[in-house]
């Protein structure tokens, strides 16, 4: 059983962001259609990971994991013909998802203004960098321009030095991935009151505001006046001797904020002399930074002796909050993740039997499941004469 | 009460929480501004962190008021038998329960699911924990920073050649909040289609994992383990962050050679052979670096924002805390919003991170401990004025 089956949803999205919305709805057992203009298809299939593949124009793996479960149109709705097929498709779906620049929808045919005179059940939802009605200078964003507008980039990395730039966030498309999620969840909450009142609405998803309401803890106390604000990049750090520290293979992390760390660290090291050198609770009350300085060198030292998962098991036995710092490979090595099943065998016409990541939720009675790998440009585009 | 009726999709709804500092009441959060009755459950024997951390009045502390407008406040000790049976008795009446205690600690109080589930067999009961309830590794525990070094993140952010420096230390609980506040919502679909109810355990690390699902892709297809790399991207040159004038930063991305030469001109490059394509860009992509950073060094970042935006380039000012608490286009779409608390006192807070049609009123501060103990054990659970002072008194409701 899925959660989500029978909620038909068109995509009308071709970046990140939407499809990967698209993906977390379908991948619940709402059925996708994707619309892709004929010839190219959407342009994420033009961007990597690309399979070993020459020239085979289905290759792209970053595609392949966006789009599982979907079923793929080719259709250009900036078309005269196809803008009419839109408008027939718009008869037969619960949802439209769509992350193209604001104003677009409407060229299309598809005005979020007209929305309730003209689809009352229609459940419209929109990601866009700045949200609907963007100022002039925020038209065109990137994930890096948007991360940085959010207040995210400013401050990433923590403790960082000033001489050195701020960073984009993880991976590429961490604010898109962010802003699919939010847009999800809107949806879904939009198709539970819809059971009910048979009635749509529209969701503005803007990705910077996305990024900054992952602030929540700080910017709240900030926007109220109960935390100061500056032009420091350190302004939403935390002080202390926590942080990132290289191992025999590999690096690890080490969180130390109350006495009960440093217990476990003293009973991990076996009481060291250094320690003693240290007052009680000092990592409360006297944090200062020669201290931290001090202890960062001690355990820097100690733990490039060290392997990274046996340390970390150790470590959190004792209450020390000490854990390693994985890469794609530990990942898929990670017997966490092998008992919950987050990589999946999806097997694709293109690029073989390929794992791909999942969910990170576990649904009892609804799992969230990979049925179909993503489809071919035009795979379903049989669908049209069906649903129009 | 006014809680059930502000609107919003999930007007109606009534959640539990049984959460402690941020990853947790976010999804109560998210759930308030959607519509739903959230009702947290404290008790003054074992508060939250964040109502006591810097400040003396439990009932004014910056933290807990930041993660908590808009819920309800309800006391009741978890060590005794009567308080649990008074959570059962919510529990009876309630759509959803969130918890984020401590690996084992909801079954330990008598709270599992199997428990709750007896006495309302279609909750829909939402377990979080760093690496999910079950499993090898589920005994592990940590905080933010913890799930995104586990999760694969940390690794990736830092500079060229140096050793990973991480996400900022803020990020990774409200992603995780968000993660199973969406699975909860879907699970409520299935309830009003079918009438079942389920349980969901979240797991703080597989969320940060799908943020970057497609660098795992990498890997999966085609062995590549991706580490950090500085600002670099494989499809944009360039692709930076750079330093302007006044010690502020401006972040640049170009994704197609039109792009670029809307850029090369603004930037006075229009000629330069060694940048025309994106391959060549990133050939020379220290020289390109090099160029662009110097066009900005003695630069307005905002003036430059205009210039690259006028010319459609993808560019904007890295904004600082002082940038962001000032944004008008975040006060203009109504991000930051007021509330008022029971004092009467209003507050700036983080508003939803949409707009939508029909939206849920969010005018409510954080609750007082304690606020809604009358409408919750009388005008819920039935209890006379009588019963609920002589829960007071055993401590029961403290």
């Amino acid at each position: 059983m899925s959660a989500m089956r029978g909620i038909m949803v068109l995509e009308l999205a071709e970046s990140v962001s939407g499809e990967y919305c698209g993906k977390l709805l379908s991948d619940f057992g709402a059925e996708v259609i994707k619309l892709e203009v004929p010839g190219g298809g959407s342009p994420t299939r033009q961007l990597g990971p690309f399979a070993n593949k020459g020239a085979d124009p289905e290759r792209s793996g970053l595609f392949a994991y966006l789009n599982t479960n979907k079923r793929s149109v080719a259709l250009d709705v900036t078309t005269p013909a196809g803008a009419t097929a839109l408008q027939k498709l718009l008869g037969h779906v619960d949802v439209v998802i769509d992350d193209h620049a604001s104003g677009w929808l409407k060229r299309v045919g598809l005005d979020p203004e007209a929305l309730e005179a003209n689809w009352p059940a229609l459940v419209l939802c929109s990601i866009t960098a700045f949200g609907q009605s963007p100022p002039e200078d925020r038209l065109h964003a990137e994930d890096l321009t948007v991360f940085h507008a959010s207040g995210l980039g400013y401050h990433t990395p923590s403790g960082s030095p000033d001489e050195l730039s701020p960073l984009k966030g993880a991976g590429r498309f961490l604010a898109s991935y962010e802003a699919g999620l939010d847009a999800a969840l809107c949806i879904s909450a939009s198709l539970f009151e819809r059971e009910i009142s048979r009635l749509g609405r529209f969701i503005d998803i803007s990705k910077q505001q996305v990024l900054a309401s992952r602030l929540d803890y700080v910017l709240s106390q900030m926007v109220a006046g109960d935390m100061d604000v500056s032009t420091s990049r350190k302004q939403f750090d935390l002080f202390g001797p926590t942080g990132i520290f290289r191992c025999r293979d590999g690096f690890a992390y080490i969180w130390m904020s109350a006495p009960s760390h440093w217990d476990g660290l003293r009973k991990l090291l076996g009481n060291p002399d250094w320690m003693n050198e240290f007052p009680e609770r000092w990592l409360e009350r006297e944090c200062t930074p020669e201290r931290v300085k001090l202890c960062r060198q001690h355990i820097a030292e100690w733990l490039a002796t060290q392997e990274k998962e046996t340390v970390a098991a150790e470590a959190q036995k004792l209450g020390l909050i000490l854990v390693a710092v994985n890469n794609a490979r530990d990942l898929q090595a990670s017997p966490q993740y092998a008992f919950r099943k987050f990589f999946a065998e999806v097997d694709h016409p293109s690029l073989g039997k390929t794992l791909h990541p999942t969910v990170p939720y576990k649904l009892s009675k609804t799992p969230a499941q990979i049925n179909a790998p993503a489809p071919l440009l035009g795979q379903h585009s049989e669908l049209i004469g069906e649903l129009s | 009460m006014t809680q059930r009726m502000r609107g919003g999709p999930l007007q109606g709804v009534r959640v539990v929480e049984l959460t402690k500092v941020w990853a947790g009441p976010y999804v109560g959060k998210l759930l308030a501004f959607l519509g739903a009755e959230v009702i947290r459950i404290e008790s003054l024997d074992s508060l939250d962190v964040t109502r006591t951390y810097g400040v003396k009045d439990i009932n004014k502390a910056p933290g807990f008021q930041a993660v908590n407008p808009q819920k309800l406040s309800i006391q009741v000790d978890m060590k005794k038998p009567e308080g649990i049976k008074l959570v059962l008795d919510l529990l009876g009446k309630s759509d959803i329960v969130v918890e984020n205690l401590r690996p084992g600690a909801v079954k330990r109080l008598g709270l599992g699911y199997d428990v709750v589930k007896a006495v309302k067999p279609d909750i829909v009961f939402v377990s979080m924990g760093m690496y999910g309830s079950e499993g090898p590794l589920a005994y592990q525990t940590g905080y933010a920073p913890c799930f995104a070094a586990l999760g694969g993140l940390s690794l990736l952010v830092g500079h060229e050649g140096q050793p990973p420096a991480a996400m900022n230390i803020r990020y990774a609980d409200s992603t995780f909040g968000t993660v199973a506040a969406y699975a909860a919502v879907a699970a409520l679909i299935h309830r009003r289609k079918t009438g079942e109810g389920q349980f969901i355990d979240v797991s703080a690390v597989e969320s940060m994992t799908s943020m970057i699902g497609d660098t795992i892709m990498d890997y999966t297809l085609n062995g590549i383990v991706h580490e950090c790399d500085g600002n670099l991207h494989a499809e944009m040159a360039p692709h930076g962050v750079y330093r302007c004038a006044n010690d502020e930063w401006i972040s640049i991305a170009v994704a197609s050679d039109e792009a670029w030469r809307a850029m090369a001109g603004v930037i006075g490059q229009s000629g330069n052979a060694h940048f025309s394509s994106h391959a060549s860009r990133k050939a020379n992509e220290a020289e390109l670096n090099r160029v662009v950073s110097e066009w900005t060094a003695t630069r307005d970042a905002s003036e430059m924002v205009g210039l690259l935006q006028d010319a459609g380039v993808a560019a904007a000012k890295s904004q600082s805390s002082v940038d962001l608490v000032a944004d008008p286009h975040l006060w203009g779409r109504g991000f930051y919003r007021e509330v008022t608390d029971k004092s009467g006192q209003a507050k700036n807070i983080v508003g939803p991170s949409w707009k939508m049609s029909r939206e849920a009123k969010i005018t409510q501060g954080a609750p007082q401990l304690g606020e809604h103990n009358a409408y919750v054990f009388g005008e819920l659970l039935g209890l006379s004025a009588e019963q609920q002072k002589e829960f007071a008194e055993a401590g029961i409701t403290r």
